[in-house]
C-alpha cells in the first residue's frame, strides 16, 4: 500500500494503518481510541459518504465500519450509510432506502461500491453514545482479527470532462462571453 | 462588473425588490437565526432589531431566514415571526428535513403568512411529500438551490434547473412552476472548500445570462466549512464578511450570509461594493439606481 493513495482526502483522524475498524462519529461526543484505523465525522449524505467509501476501500485491513451517535438532522447521513451497504444505488445513482435529503452517490462507480459492501461489515451504533459501549464493541471486532480483504482498492474520483474548447478570450465560461465593457451575453448569439 | 443582455427578472415580495440589471437594486442579504440549540427568542429579537438598523442604514435589505430544526420548534418560530418581524416585511424559513417543511408549510398557511414566506429551498431532494404541500400551501417566493451532486460546475447547476439531470423528473424550475411558485430566486450552491466551491460563484452570470432570474448564493458555508482558516483564528470573520462580494462581483442579487450575528460587518462591506459597481454600472451601462439603493444614502 502506497501512502499516496490511503488514506483520501476529508475530515478525519488516522491512528493504525493495520486496524481492522473504521469509526464514523455522528452527533457525539466520542474519540475512539488509537487502535483503529480511521475516525471521523459524517455531516452529508452524499460527498460525505462518498470519501468514507473511498478511503475505507483504500485500506483492505478495514473489516468494520462502526457507524455511532445521533443521527444528523435532516440529511440522516448515518442512517443513508448503512443503507448503502445494505441496498446499494438505483440507477440515478439514490442510495436505496435511504432517508436522507439527497442521498446520490455521483463520484464513484459500482465497482467501488461493491467492493465497500463486501470488504466490511457495518456496526450500526446510531443512537448509541455512550463511550463504553462504543469502546466494547470496537474490542469485540479488534478481538475477530479479521485477514485483511487483499489488495487495496483505489476509487476513482469521477470528474466530468469540458466538452467545449475555450478559444474565444471574451469567454467567461463555456456558455457565455464578454467584451472589453462587461456586457455579457450568450455565445454564439 | 457586469451587464447582462437577458431581460432580467425583477421579483417584488413585499416592497423589497430583488433582482435585474448589476447596480439597479442593492443586493439583498438573508442573516440567519436559530441554527444551533433551543431557540434564543430575547437574543433573536435584539439581532433582528440590530440587522432591520444596520440595513435601513446601507440600504440593503434585509430578511431574516428561520432556521427551524424540530417540529417542537415551528410554532414558536412562527410566533415569532408573527410578533417581531414587522407588518408585511418578509421572511425566508430555512428546513432540512422533508416532513418538517411539510408540517411548516401548513402552519404559515394557517397564519396567513404564505404572502410574505421565501421557502428555502426546493432541491433535487425534493419529495412528493414536500410537492403536494407546496400546491396545496403555495410561498410567495421560493429558493431553488441548483445542487448537483454529479456535476458541480455551472455547467451541472443549469443542469438541474433546466432538465433535472436524472435526478427529478423534470426541471427545477418547471417544478417550481407547476406548483404554482411565481417568484424564484437560483441559490448556486456553494460547496465546501476542495470541491469546486468556485464555481458557486462562476455560475451567477451564467445563470443570470440564461434564465434572467434573481440569482445569489450562501458563500458564507464556504467560509465556515474551512479548517485551514482554523491557522488565522482573527481573520476568519473578516473573509466570512467579505467573501460575500464575490456574489454581487459577478452581478448576484442576494446573499445569504449565514447567522444574523454577522450583519454588522456584512452590511457596510456588501453596501460599500454595491455603490462601486453602481457607479461603473450607470456611467457605461446608464443603469440609474434604484432610491434605496446604497449610493444614495451613503453620500
Amino acid at each position: 500500500m502506497k501512502d499516496e493513495y490511503y488514506p483520501w482526502g476529508g475530515e478525519f483522524t488516522t491512528c493504525s494503518a493495520k486496524g481492522c475498524v473504521a469509526v464514523v462519529i455522528l452527533n457525539v461526543d466520542y474519540t475512539p481510541p488509537d487502535k483503529v484505523a480511521i475516525y471521523g465525522p459524517l455531516k452529508t449524505e452524499n460527498i460525505g459518504i462518498e470519501k468514507i467509501v473511498a478511503n475505507v476501500i483504500s485500506n483492505p485491513n478495514i473489516r468494520y465500519l462502526i457507524v455511532c451517535g445521533d443521527d444528523i438532522r435532516g440529511h440522516r447521513s448515518g442512517s443513508s450509510l448503512v443503507a448503502l451497504h445494505k441496498n446499494g444505488i438505483d440507477e440515478q445513482h439514490r442510495i436505496i432506502d435511504a432517508p436522507g435529503a439527497i442521498p446520490f452517490i455521483e463520484n464513484l462507480n459500482n465497482e467501488a461500491i461493491d467492493r465497500f459492501q463486501k470488504q466490511i461489515e457495518i456496526a450500526n451504533l446510531i443512537d448509541v453514545k455512550k463511550r463504553e459501549d462504543i469502546d466494547k464493541i470496537i474490542d469485540d471486532c479488534n478481538a475477530k482479527s479479521p485477514p485483511s480483504f487483499g489488495e487495496p482498492y483505489i476509487a476513482i474520483r469521477i470528474t466530468p470532462t469540458a466538452t467545449t474548447l475555450l478559444d474565444d478570450k471574451r469567454a467567461l465560461h463555456s456558455k457565455i462571453v464578454m467584451n472589453y465593457m462587461g456586457k455579457i451575453k450568450k455565445r454564439g448569439e | 462588473m457586469f451587464s447582462f443582455t437577458k431581460e432580467q427578472e425583477i421579483l417584488d415580495i413585499s416592497g423589497i425588490k430583488i433582482g435585474g440589471q448589476p447596480g439597479l437594486h442593492p443586493t439583498v442579504l438573508f442573516g440567519g437565526l436559530f441554527f444551533k440549540g433551543e431557540p434564543d427568542f430575547e437574543s433573536g429579537r435584539k439581532q433582528l432589531q440590530k440587522m432591520l438598523d444596520i440595513s435601513k442604514k446601507t440600504g440593503n435589505p434585509a430578511i431574516p431566514d428561520f432556521f427551524i430544526r424540530k417540529e417542537e420548534y415551528i410554532e414558536d418560530i412562527l410566533v415569532f415571526i408573527e410578533k417581531t418581524v414587522p407588518n408585511n416585511h418578509p421572511f425566508s424559513i430555512d428546513i432540512i428535513e422533508p416532513s418538517l417543511k411539510v408540517k411548516t408549510l401548513e402552519y404559515l398557511d394557517q397564519k396567513n403568512l404564505l404572502s410574505r414566506t421565501i421557502y428555502n429551498s426546493i432541491h433535487v431532494g425534493i419529495t412528493d411529500e414536500e410537492r403536494n404541500a407546496l400546491k396545496n400551501h403555495t410561498p410567495n417566493m421560493a429558493v431553488i438551490v441548483a445542487f448537483n451532486p454529479k456535476d458541480k460546475s455551472p455547467d451541472g447547476k443549469i443542469e438541474v434547473l433546466q432538465n433535472g439531470a436524472n435526478l427529478t423528473d423534470i426541471g427545477l424550475l418547471d417544478i417550481a412552476k407547476k406548483l404554482g411558485i411565481k417568484k424564484i430566486l437560483v441559490d448556486t450552491a456553494a460547496m465546501a472548500p476542495g470541491d469546486n466551491s468556485g464555481a458557486s460563484i462562476a455560475a451567477i452570470p451564467v445563470i443570470k445570462e440564461e434564465f434572467g432570474l434573481p440569482t445569489g448564493c450562501a458563500i458564507h458555508n464556504v467560509v465556515e466549512k474551512s479548517k485551514w482558516l482554523d491557522d488565522f483564528n482573527s481573520a476568519r470573520k473578516p473573509v466570512d464578511a467579505s467573501s460575500n462580494i464575490n456574489i454581487q462581483l459577478f452581478g448576484g442579487d442576494f446573499a445569504i450570509i449565514g447567522p444574523i450575528a454577522n450583519a454588522d460587518m456584512v452590511f457596510p462591506i456588501i453596501a460599500w461594493q454595491d455603490i462601486l459597481i453602481s457607479e461603473y454600472t450607470e456611467n457605461y451601462f446608464g443603469i440609474v439606481p434604484d432610491d434605496s439603493h446604497p449610493r444614495r444614502k451613503l453620500f
